[in-house]
């Protein structure tokens, strides 16, 4: 049984108190609770972080910039270095030595009393700590993709449902002005009918080669870093650069799927379904640990006849990006602030006060923070990140199979394909299993 | 008495059809003989490349020897559907360079390999042919240079000479025209092995499409910043040609012509050189931004060769077989009787006492998805082992799931 915080209770009346707002056009002025000034420390968001590698940190960092609004006093890694570094950056903005440390994330969610939780962590992890974390009523800030699999995203999805928590994806874009604006032109009709997006990812790098087995460093426990997936032999490849292997991420494409995919369904309305067909082509490497494919070409239709393209960036006449095909034009949007349209009075035009206006959020983790306050809907929520991954995941199996595939987007499941279907969901190493919801 | 005669029918019939392949692969003559590089080492490899396919019937003719007597070389270009030109050295007779021209003029087939743009600065009508390049005191009067900037296609006339070349080095190879019969399935990135980059190639460009184009990174051994041109096609007269800057060769072919990726392109822009088509599947083993793919003998590695050595290969430092096998399985697009029959060679693994755990682990995991029954007795065994339990459970698991 967990003792709820003072705090935990604070976010547990806000969010009852505005739950009527949830289907209510979403936009809830931070000043209803007092946002605009100074937050009483009883008032702050308790937070804490599982994964404090390279995206963990920037997570935290950008937390620790709304220092008025979370108070940071946990953290979880098992990389002791990591975990260090992590403690020392939490302790020197809270001016204290307080911040605790845990190697095992299950220590961590059955000690820590927290409003929400940071999670970053490689991609085989998604499925078992996100949806404890869930379980446990914990706010999540979760990292893109959400699964590695569709069976855990289904999973995951579930678990945020039922426990009715505050999630947030860390896809980020979202909250990014350039993105936003294309996404609300593309959904307006500005490029008119949608008939085609294309999806543009970065290509994939040069590989390693199969380097020797490598005496395990003292500071890493590998046996909870591989956790349910199959056991193999360290060989000096583990922070960063499992997202090149398939047992722990599907490479740039799956890794992406979260920003340039995402943002396509956001503006096509496509955010709450799937594909119906799905297939594609990858080129794989010759030799070598790395084996996620460095160049992927995939094509999905959707129900309403849109077409979607999702492939390595040099692939495309565009490059890295989203870009909205219509009878009218296209519009194309990337990071750096890019926008850009085949006729750029497509981008002076004004959205009209009866059109959709897309959720707006200037700061990602601010928008979090204020969610878990508010009770509100995160701009990125945990649905629609599954809907962009399973983009990915779903030319995952195609070109694995080589086949097309049929997809039901309504019952999530593929149509006619025993053999395809057995690679949506992953076995886990036992003793890991997915926790029941 | 009838077995005899059924047996010569059959020897007949099998020395005519052995005829018949001879006879429809394109005679394809290669010319070298003259080279400021290792001609003796090229153009066998070159004949053995091409001959591989069974599309071509090499033959390599050798002009006389620098300062010889050039009124000798008379090739009949007539007998030919294609000629490789592996030659950099002394001006061939006005004879059989007008016959030359006729031949290319009228459709004939031309491939232009690597110094052979170096060669015959003042002959006109083969630098027209060759569309680009360098040395032989080539500069402006020779044409514009020609690259990519930026993404963008430059023809550049300002003066300077026309050929140059960092250090040689492993470079990414960018497609520039997916669409092309030569390029057609081939990555859009793909690492070639070590090899002089040609750069500031200049000439008349006319007729010229760029297929390919790599990167001169000064930062990495000399270079010009650009992305010049590897892989070209030039239309002249009738004529096709495709034209690779690649593959300079060393003893034995080295990196630069033992690269999965020059010999494929070179295979693929000779028959569109006789046909404007391309028939060849791309070999799965073509290489990709994740690294360069040699053939020590110039031969693609066979399923069959990867069923044959990877039970006893040690799989821990490299994965070529599997990367084989698994590219052959996605090939087979979900064909049943494809899938079961490639699912009984990877049982033989599992069940060879000999083959090693890495090599079984690795199958393991690939049943997982695409096995069937068939292979559910097999995996039981391996439950036992306790090496391999974690493995045989995890396709066990996923083969048994409804």
């Amino acid at each position: 049984m967990v003792i709820k915080s003072s705090r935990r209770q604070f976010v547990k009346r806000s969010a009852a108190a505005v739950a009527g707002a949830f289907v209510l056009p979403q936009i809830i002025p931070s000043s209803v609770f007092g946002m605009g000034g100074r937050i009483a420390p009883s008032d702050r968001i308790v937070i804490g972080s599982i994964g404090t590698g390279s995206q963990g940190m920037s997570n935290m960092r950008d937390f620790l910039k709304l220092k008025d609004a979370v108070q940071f006093v946990a953290v979880c890694d098992v990389d002791a270095k990591h975990l260090a570094i992590a403690k020392e950056t939490v302790d020197l903005a809270n001016k204290n030595s307080d911040c605790r440390t845990y190697g095992d994330y299950r220590d961590f969610l059955e000690k820590e009393k927290l409003d929400a939780v940071s999670l970053a962590l490689p991609d085989h992890w998604h499925g078992i700590i996100y949806t404890e974390a869930a379980n446990r009523k914990l706010n999540i800030y979760g990292e893109k993709p959400i699964c590695r699999t569709i069976h855990d995203g289904q999973t995951i999805v579930n678990a945020v449902k039922k426990n009715n928590i505050i999630w947030q994806t860390g896809s980020w874009q979202r909250s990014e002005p350039n993105f936003h604006r294309g996404a609300e032109l593309a959904i307006n009709g500005r490029v008119g009918k949608i008939s085609y997006i294309e999806a543009g990812l970065p290509d994939g790098g040069r590989g390693i080669g199969t380097p020797p087995v490598k005496e395990i460093p003292p500071e890493l426990n590998w046996e909870m870093w591989l956790g349910p997936a199959l056991k193999v032999p360290y060989r000096g490849v583990c922070h960063w650069d499992w997202r090149w292997i398939l047992d722990y991420s599907g490479g740039q494409l799956t890794d992406w799927a979260g920003h340039h995919i995402d943002i396509a369904n956001w503006g096509a309305g496509l955010e709450h379904t799937g594909p119906v067909e799905i297939s594609g082509k990858g080129v794989y490497p010759f030799d070598g640990i790395f084996n996620v494919p460095v160049e992927y070409d995939i094509r999905c239709k959707y129900e309403n006849g849109i077409e979607m393209r999702v492939a390595n960036a040099s692939r495309l006449p565009l490059g890295m990006g989203t870009t909205w095909h219509g009878d009218l034009g296209w519009i194309h949007v990337d990071r750096g602030g890019i926008i850009s349209a085949s006729d750029p009075k497509i981008l002076q035009e004004v959205i009209g006060e009866n059109e959709i206006h897309l959720y707006k959020s200037d700061n990602h983790w601010q928008n979090f923070v204020d969610c878990v306050r508010s009770g509100k809907q995160a701009i990125a929520p945990v649905d629609v990140a599954y809907r962009a991954i399973s983009v990915a995941l779903l030319g995952e199996i195609a070109m694995t199979t080589g086949q097309t595939i049929k997809w039901d987007p309504d019952r999530e499941e593929i149509i006619g394909n025993p053999v395809a279907s057995r690679l949506l969901s992953r076995p886990y190493r036992q003793p890991w299993n997915l926790p029941t919801i | 008495m009838k077995n005899r005669y059924l047996f010569i029918l059959i020897a007949g019939l099998l020395t005519f059809f052995t005829a018949c392949k001879n006879e429809t692969a394109y005679k394809t003559l290669i010319i070298t003989g003259q080279n400021n590089h290792n001609w003796k080492a090229s153009s066998p490899i070159l004949k053995q490349i091409l001959d591989e396919t069974g599309l071509f019937s090499c033959e390599i003719m050798t002009t006389p020897e620098k300062g010889g007597d050039m009124n000798k070389f008379n090739p009949d270009f007539s007998r030919y559907k294609l000629v490789v030109i592996d030659y950099n050295g002394d001006s061939w007779s006005d004879k059989t360079k007008a016959e030359f021209v006729d031949y290319v003029k009228n459709g004939g087939g031309l491939v232009i390999y690597h110094a052979a743009d170096n060669s015959f600065p003042d002959w006109k009508e083969y630098n027209e042919m060759t569309g680009l390049g360098g040395w032989g005191d080539r500069n402006e009067k020779n044409g514009p240079y020609v690259y990519y900037k930026h993404n963008v296609l430059v023809t550049d006339t300002t003066p300077g000479p026309g050929g140059s070349h960092g250090k040689r080095r492993e470079f990414l190879v960018r497609t520039r025209m997916p669409d092309h019969p030569v390029m057609k399935g081939l990555p859009a990135n793909w690492l070639h092995g070590t090899d002089e980059l040609y750069s500031q190639l200049r000439g008349p460009a006319k007729n010229l499409q760029i297929l390919a184009t790599a990167f001169a990174d000064s930062t990495a051994g000399g270079g010009t910043m650009r992305d010049e041109p590897v892989l070209m096609t030039i239309a002249y007269g009738k004529g096709r040609i495709f034209h690779t800057t690649m593959g300079h060769a060393d003893e034995g072919g080295g990196p630069s012509m033992q690269c999965a990726g020059f010999i494929t392109t070179l295979q693929r822009g000779a028959e569109w050189a006789v046909t404007g088509n391309v028939t060849q599947a791309v070999p799965w083993d073509f290489p990709s931004a994740a690294g360069v793919v040699l053939r020590p003998d110039f031969k693609e590695i066979t399923l069959d060769e990867a069923f044959a050595k990877i039970g006893n290969y040690d799989i821990s430092k490299s994965t070529k077989y599997l990367s084989c096998i698994q590219s052959h399985i996605r090939g087979l697009a979900g064909d049943e009787a494809g899938l079961l029959k490639m699912e009984k060679n990877m049982v033989k693994v599992l069940t060879d006492k000999s083959a090693t755990a890495d090599s079984k682990k690795l199958i393991l995991r690939e049943l997982s998805w695409m096995g069937s029954d068939y292979c559910i007795p097999a995996i039981k065994e391996l439950v036992q082992n306790a090496e391999l339990k974690d493995e045989a459970d995890y396709a066990l698991s996923r083969l048994q799931t409804k």
